[in-house]
């Protein structure tokens, strides 16, 4: 008996023994790590900022270059009622507002665990910087938009809505905090190559910073000239901003890889293939800035655009055309422009973050306000000078001046000639010289401001379509057809002012939002439009 | 180790095979006096000795008995019939008793097999006769419709079909619902189920809830279908079958589909009439919105070649069969089986092998399959070994269209890649289809395919393909001791594995310069590519698990099919006190798990030499990933058994179990269950040999089982390689999307259960009927969050839902083949289930669980919900008072639930003489379908419905006209503004949900089983001891209402461990019907 005993003892010894003690503790997950370094968020989150801006992970911001007047859609395919006509409801256009919010939860990460390591300051620094960068894009669009309870998952699953103003104003805060942060810590750990956008260098970050100030305190200067920002820019004007030889561009190294490419190019271009990707094909030249840029005598204009390839058969390559927004008679693709080789450089091209030339406006029209942005020595010293300037790097940066030779069989491009810097700068002088309102500063007397966001729409065509949209919307500038769209079935004469938050956000956050009112986006301004 | 085991196998197998004792021989066959069939499995003893042998399935016996001996048959339900032996032969016919009611032997929890009469929960059987009657290929087809509250989703008829199995409906949210697959008491991953031949099932008992399966712990929450497998016969002779059959499968159901109107697509400008405003006819178009067919010549696509080559004129009248119909072809299915066995009562062997070779409807299609399994048991005194190994290689080839794992199967269009099915959806009905087949013909070439948009289904189905390779092992080894009367002890190990490999290649199209040129400039598929070059593209999946599922990781979503390793310990102690009056058992036991996954990809679109798929010769990068999970678990489980005097019996079990997905302070839970059973017929005398009542038993059980629907990992947050990256050796890594937290604890089911089973009329007519009512706390469920938190989704424990309903089994035999010549049964089962949501996340919103599919407090679940009309408060569609157009309702439309709340099975079988015929069908309903194949039909213009008012301007039928605030009038005269693409295509009316809603209730007849029991015609032979012949057929028939144009509800879009079901679209290949015969020949 005892035997049979001692034969089932061994039984259950031999199933228990098989267990090793951590057999239970799988808590390791072998497929993605639960931990990262700050040089590892930080290149991550630079990249994607850069991508959301670029063309986006869902062509975010691609509305805002057709309404723009940059491209209109392709004639190729069945006509987009929300884009063409206004037609927007909580599903259009709302990706950007996630991708935010995303690309911000790493920033905030960043934040909060270098906030921890004194050595570690110069990742708090930048995650600040940057967590303003994309909320001032969430804001602009949004309005209210959740702030101080947001990014708490454990505790606050329904976060309030911040009021816009109150947002905005500590953004500014936030710039001002981390410029100390920097200033205050010249021991800390430089990012190195995990910063994509400066490598290392702080000193750019700073004036990325202060840049953001600017526009911050720039956004609000039409209805409030003496915002808080605008008063609060002399404590930091002697960090200087960006420019035409610093400015905001993020590469990690793309190259002409699937997925590696450089943001606008891989959204806009061809794939790793040689085949054109969706928007490449779909967003066209539109006729309205073909024929700005025309009237202006704009070299940019063979940068923005190629020739088209046909037209009825008959070979005019070399010429740029375009439908307007929303026609109902389109033309087909070959008979249309696509985005040119000033914009499409190349697969490794750098992603532009915020460009020189959009800082320099931003001064020239601060100096314009008489607000206090001097105290560098890179500070151009009169509103003229910095347009001028402005100008100038936008020509630099477009590479003015380019040819492009046309195979006369098939009227496809064969080959692209760019200009040297030198060459488009010498352009640039040419064309703000004329005695043409929008160009030349003296042409332009007692309508500077229209000038300047006149000339900033033609510099920040492509690669950042929001800025324009939300200037035009503050300004009034550049004036666009009436109606804007020639689709029969628009709603509206006019542009959207603003976005409809995301039917994510009503279905997941519904009892804040009602909160925030009712949204019309013809007529609920947010607080800095006029 | 694995090396070991097979070694171990190999082994016992040699043993086994050790000559059985051989003496001179009495033989015969033991058949049953109420239907004149022979009864396998009756138990033969010597009178006076505990010498003896069972029957084979024939009914036949070998016993060596000295001459004058008794020979005692018994079987259940029988009386046990005395004969003594006078000659060498000694047949016996046996009489049903009706004292023996409730004595059915049914297989439990870990193999405990216990009368049917001391369970306090319901079952249910499957004779391997009525599981295999049709030749099913996959067991659970082969229990559809034969079980209550048992629902089988066969979800598409590709060739290799997605199956899910489900008892009791939906009770789980988020989580899986489906039920245990346990093989000889060891649970085995759900995917393997394919891979057994369904030949080798012995029986099939189906554990209805959560309570019945209480023992095997939190996967059993779901119930479980436990199948014993055959170990050999006890009849001392060995036993050679041979079964051949073939079926045929021909697509059943086609949706209803327009003849009259041939293409045109909204194109405007100089194709449209100017005078009459009418479509004209469009060469290239893929939507059929043009004018009708009048029998006249037209051109079909661009000139051939070139812009000046010739020109393809076709008669522009339909085909009496539509491309659509002549593109499948009919698929055959032909199986062999062979089976040997052999054994006595102490030792027996089984060995069988299988062969499937299966082509489908759609032609190239192919799934082949070999299975191969030994298994047997041997006694050595107190010690016995019982083993079984299976293994099972299958090799599918399909196409690939891409529709799944986001792989690109076909070329993408302007339109996105398309399904198959939507290809060929696409094909209007003058098509020449005969021009397309030819690869080196016409349009075989993709530079001259003539719709401008569409791809040639032959060319998918030629050169975008799907190669899949299984190899599974299902392995098991029983030890066992009896060292007393009173105590067994058993250890059991089982070993249950696959590998999967999968190669998706897609050849390279390379375009000419005349195809890109666009000679209509529409936009054509050729111009997207103006490098003249379509890649082609290799991707090879290889997972270690279970051999089936298509993995866990986030590139594969999918069924996450594991590997498992299992060690079982148990202690059965049992005894009988006070004269046999009372029998108290306690069983304890130990249970050890590994569950284990790998799986790795990869994959590019660059390959160097065009036709080459190899991952080593590619340009650019290599695509890679791999995945691994582990899940770990220990369990502890008691069962306490008592029984008095075989009317009262009373079980309780426990079962603690720890597991590796929870956290450590999560990790320990118990569940308990309690059940009783009471048979008044035998407890209360005046209730005895009732004339009316011959049975009855009462019974009830209540339990608690957790339910854990986390996966691996899912309690800690984790970061991933953010998109691009790496950049060189700059790596980027960014937060997931997902918030896990480590407080997650198991969904916990309470279940209370109660029935009765009652027998009439000598157990002529029985009927069994149970009620349960289970609650599911702590849903597991990925709650959307406002991605402001820095998560979009959190994976909570919320919520509460109850599932309830009544299941209702009736069994009669009208005509008795031994009183009438002629036999008759009748069976039907039915099954009511209800489930609601009762509690969400407070101040959340309703949970959306895919598919348009809701989860909403106080409602069924899963709910359809989705965009509707307005309408008037009688629920009348407003039309516009000018355009005569319906316009979008804000706000979404609660459709209902989209399981079925009824099931109805029922059956027939007659007999007479060697001829039987058995009969299945079923009905379900209560539920509503999204016909998304409504939308395709809609877009290309080939469905019925947009033929409904023939392309011309109609008044919306029953519509009204709202000329005030609440005020409406019926719409006589307003008509639609265009009756053609402008109202079905433009209108809101094709993009509205609620035209495309239908009730998702069908009729089915499931199987037909014709069979001639041809024994009689051999009974000269020698060696051939039983022959069978039979005519068979599957889904002969289906039913649907009027308003369903589309097809088979029960098909859907959704995996098999997603809970979504009633939404289907042109991912599935419609319903097929299968007929075929079948040879059975027994030596």
């Amino acid at each position: 008996m005892k035997k049979y005993i001692l034969i089932v003892a061994i039984f259950f010894t031999v199933g228990i023994a098989g267990c090793k003690k951590d057999f239970l503790s799988q808590e390791v997950n072998p497929n993605s790590p639960s931990v990262t370094t700050p040089q590892l968020t930080l290149a991550g989150a630079l990249a994607t900022a850069a991508t959301i801006i670029n063309g986006g992970i869902n062509f975010d911001y691609a509305q805002y270059g057709v309404w723009m007047q940059y491209w209109t859609n392709s004639g190729n395919y069945v006509p987009n009622a929300a884009l063409d006509a206004f037609q927007i409801n909580n599903t259009s256009f709302t990706q950007p507002f996630i991708d935010l919010y995303q690309n911000i939860t790493n920033f905030n990460n960043l934040e909060t665990t270098s906030a921890t390591v004194p050595a570690d300051a110069n990742f708090q620094a930048i995650a600040m910087i940057m967590k303003v960068y994309d909320f001032q894009q969430l804001v602009d669009q949004w309005g209210d938009v959740t702030y101080s309870q947001a990014f708490q998952p454990s505790t606050i699953l329904f976060p309030a809505y911040d009021s816009a103003q109150s947002v905005y104003n500590d953004l500014v805060k936030q710039l001002d905090a981390a410029i100390s942060l920097i200033n205050k810590s010249p021991g800390a750990t430089n990012p190195g190559i995990s910063d994509i956008v400066f490598g290392g260098n702080m000193v750019g970050w700073k004036k990325f910073a202060n840049s953001l100030k600017l526009r911050l305190a720039i956004r609000q200067s039409t209805v409030n000239k003496a915002n808080s920002a605008a008063t609060d820019l002399a404590s930091t004007a002697s960090e200087g901003y960006l420019d035409g030889s610093t400015d905001a561009e993020a590469n990690p190294g793309y190259s002409n890889t699937a997925g590696k490419q450089s943001p606008f190019w891989g959204n806009y271009g061809v794939d790793a293939n040689g085949n054109p990707t969706f928007p490449n094909v779909y967003y066209r030249g539109n006729i309205f800035f073909i024929k700005a840029l025309n009237s202006y005598n704009d070299p940019r204009l063979t940068s923005v655009y190629y020739g088209t390839s046909a037209s009825n058969g008959a070979t005019i390559g070399g010429n740029a055309f375009g439908d307007p927004q929303g026609s109902p008679t389109v033309l087909s693709n070959p008979s249309t422009s696509g985005p040119g080789p000033g914009l499409l450089i190349s697969p490794g091209q750098n992603a532009v973050l915020f460009s020189g030339a959009e800082s320099l406006f931003l001064q020239a029209e601060a100096l314009l306000d008489g607000y206090s942005v001097s105290g560098a020595a890179t500070t151009p010293a009169t509103a003229q000078a910095a347009y001028q300037a402005a100008i100038t790097a936008s020509f630099v940066a477009l590479k003015a001046g380019t040819t492009v030779s046309y195979d006369p069989a098939t009227g496809l491009p064969a080959a692209v000639s760019y200009p040297s810097a030198a060459t488009s700068t010498a352009l640039a002088v040419t064309y703000y010289s004329q005695n043409i309102a929008n160009v030349g500063w003296a042409a332009s007397a007692s309508n500077e401001q229209k000038a300047i966001i006149y000339q900033k729409w033609i510099a920040l065509v492509g690669y950042n379509c929001l800025e324009p949209y939300l200037e035009y919307e503050r300004t009034g500038f550049p004036v666009l057809p009436n109606p804007v769209s020639k689709d029969p079935t628009a709603v509206s004469p006019t542009l959207p002012i603003r976005s409809y938050y995301p039917q994510e956000e009503l279905t997941t956050n519904g009892a804040q939002l009602a909160k925030v009112g009712t949204i019309n986006i013809f007529t609920t301004k947010i607080f800095w439009e006029q | 180790m694995k090396k070991k085991l097979l070694i171990l196998f190999c082994v016992s197998i040699l043993l086994i095979q050790q000559a059985f004792a051989q003496n001179r021989t009495v033989t015969g066959t033991v058949t049953a006096k109420d239907d004149g069939q022979p009864i396998p499995g009756v138990t033969v003893k010597i009178k006076g000795t505990n010498t003896g042998v069972q029957t084979g399935t024939n009914g036949t016996f070998t016993i060596s008995v000295p001459t004058g001996g008794v020979l005692v048959f018994s079987f259940v339900g029988y009386t046990t019939a005395l004969v003594t032996v006078t000659g060498p032969v000694v047949n016996v016919i046996m009489e049903p008793a009706s004292t023996a009611l409730g004595e059915v032997v049914v297989t439990t929890s870990l193999g405990i097999k216990h009368t049917e009469r001391d369970l306090g929960y319901a079952t249910a059987t499957v004779t391997p006769k009525e599981l295999t009657a049709t030749d099913v290929t996959n067991i659970a087809n082969g229990l559809t419709a034969k079980v209550s509250g048992l629902a089988v989703y066969t979800l598409d008829n590709g060739v290799d079909p997605n199956v899910s199995v489900v008892l009791r409906g939906n009770r789980s949210l988020e989580g899986n619902n489906s039920a245990l697959i346990v093989v000889d008491g060891v649970p085995i991953p759900g995917g393997t189920l394919s891979s057994i031949d369904p030949n080798d099932v012995a029986d099939v008992t189906v554990l209805k809830g959560a309570s019945s399966a209480a023992l095997y712990g939190s996967e059993a929450s779901n119930g479980a279908i436990l199948i014993s497998t055959k170990r050999g016969s006890t009849a001392g002779k060995p036993t050679i079958v041979y079964e051949n059959s073939v079926q045929a499968e021909r697509i059943a159901f086609y949706p209803k589909l327009q003849t009259q109107f041939g293409t045109y697509g909204g194109e405007g400008g100089a194709y449209v009439d100017p005078l009459t405003g009418f479509s004209r006819y469009v060469p290239y178009e893929n939507q059929e919105y043009g004018p009708a067919y009048d029998g006249s010549m037209v051109q079909l696509g661009a000139p051939i070649g070139s812009a000046t080559g010739p020109v393809d004129m076709v008669k522009y009248s339909p085909y009496p069969t539509s491309p659509i119909e002549a593109f499948f072809q009919t698929g055959i299915t032909e199986q062999n089986d062979i089976s040997y066995q052999e054994g006595d009562a102490k030792n027996s062997f089984y060995m069988s092998a299988q062969n499937v070779y299966r082509t489908t409807v759609v032609p190239n299609d192919k799934n082949v399959k070999y299975a191969f399994s030994v298994r047997g048991h041997r006694t050595y005194g107190i010690f016995s070994v019982d083993y079984s190994a299976a293994y099972t290689k299958t090799n599918i080839s399909t196409y690939n269209d891409g529709t799944t794992n986001g792989i690109p199967g076909s070329f993408v269009s302007n339109a996105g890649a398309n399904s198959l099915y939507s290809s060929i959806l696409q094909l209007p009905a003058f098509y020449p289809i005969e021009k397309f087949k030819d690869p080196e013909g016409f349009y075989g070439n993709p530079n001259d395919f003539p719709d401008a948009y569409a791809i040639n289904p032959y060319w998918v189905i030629d050169n975008s393909r799907r190669d899949i390779q299984r190899d599974v092992l299902l392995s098991q080894l029983k030890l066992r001791l009896e060292p007393t009367k009173w105590l067994d002890a058993s250890y059991q190990v089982s070993d249950n594995f696959g590998i999967n490999q999968e190669r998706d290649t897609k050849a390279e199209v390379d375009f000419s310069p005349y195809a890109i040129s666009d000679y209509f400039h529409a936009g054509n598929v050729p111009s997207g590519f103006p490098t003249g070059k379509s890649p082609g593209f290799v991707s090879d999946f290889y997972a270690y698990g279970d051999g089936n599922g298509e993995g866990a990781g986030s590139f594969y979503p999918g069924d996450p099919g594991y590997s498992r390793i299992e060690g079982d310990a148990i202690l059965d102690f049992h005894h009988n006190f006070f004269n046999n009056n009372f029998k108290p058992s306690l069983i304890i036991g130990n249970s050890i798990r590994q569950q284990y996954l790998k799986e790795m990809v990869t994959s590019s679109n660059q390959l160097l030499v065009s036709g080459f798929y190899n991952i080593n010769t590619i340009g650019g990068l290599i695509n890679a990933a791999e995945d691994s999970y582990v899940i770990n678990n220990i369990a502890y489980f008691g069962d306490l058994n008592l029984g008095w005097k075989d009317y009262l019996n009373f079980e309780a079990t426990i079962r603690n179990e720890q597991d590796s997905r929870l956290s450590k302070a999560e990790r320990s839970f118990y569940y308990p269950s309690a059940k009783l059973s009471f048979i008044p017929t035998d407890a209360i005398p005046g209730l005895k040999d009732n004339k009316i009542l011959s049975y009855a038993k009462l019974y009830a059980s209540v339990s608690r089982v957790g339910n854990i629907d986390i996966g691996p990992y899912e309690i800690y947050n984790t970061y991933g390689v953010t998109g691009g990256f790496p950049y060189g050796s700059l790596g980027g890594l960014s937060a997931g999307t997902e918030n896990f937290s480590p407080t997650l604890k198991p969904e916990l089911t309470s279940e209370v259960e109660f029935g009765a089973e009652l027998q009439f009329f000598n157990s002529r007519l029985s009927v069994n009927a149970t009620y349960y009512d289970q609650h599911v706390k702590n849903q597991t469920v990925p709650i959307n969050t406002t991605v402001s938190t820095g998560y979009s989704t959190s994976l909570l424990n919320i919520g509460e839902t109850e599932s309830s309903g009544e299941e209702v089994q009736v069994t009669g035999q009208v005509l008795t083949q031994a009183q009438n010549k002629f036999g008759w049964a009748l069976g039907a089962n039915f099954s009511n289930n209800l489930s609601k949501v009762i509690s969400l996340l407070p101040g959340g919103q309703p949970l959306s669980l895919g598919n348009n599919e809701y989860a909403v407090v106080g409602q069924p679940f899963p709910l359809l919900e989705g965009s509707d009309f307005v309408r008037d408060p009688q629920g009348q569609v407003v039309v516009d008072p000018v355009t005569g157009y319906p316009s979008q309702k804000q706000t979404l439309t609660i459709y209902g639930r989209t399981t079925p709340q009824y099931d109805l099975g029922a059956n027939s079988t007659f007999s007479y003489k060697w001829i039987s015929l058995a009969i299945y069908a079923e009905y379900r309903g209560g539920d509503v379908l999204d016909n998304g194949l409504g939308g395709t039909l809609t877009f290309t213009g080939a469905g019925l419905q947009t033929a409904q008012a023939g392309r011309q301007v109609f008044v919306y039928p029953n519509s009204v006209i709202q000329t005030g605030p609440n005020t409406y009038v019926k719409n006589t005269n307003v008509n639609v503004e265009n009756g053609n693409y402008g109202f079905w295509q433009q209108s809101v009316w094709s993009s509205t949900m609620s035209p495309f809603v239908t009730s998702g209730a069908f009729w089915k007849l499931r199987e037909v089983d014709l069979s001639f029991n041809l024994d009689k015609f051999i009974k000269g032979s020698k060696f051939m001891r039983g022959a069978t012949f039979s005519l068979t057929g599957r889904n002969l028939f289906l039913w649907v209402p009027k308003t369903n144009y589309w097809g088979d509800p029960e098909l859907s879009n959704a995996s098999p461990t997603s809970n979504l079901r009633g939404v289907n679209n042109d991912g599935q290949t419609p319903e097929t019907r299968v007929f075929g015969g079948s040879l059975k020949v027994t030596f």
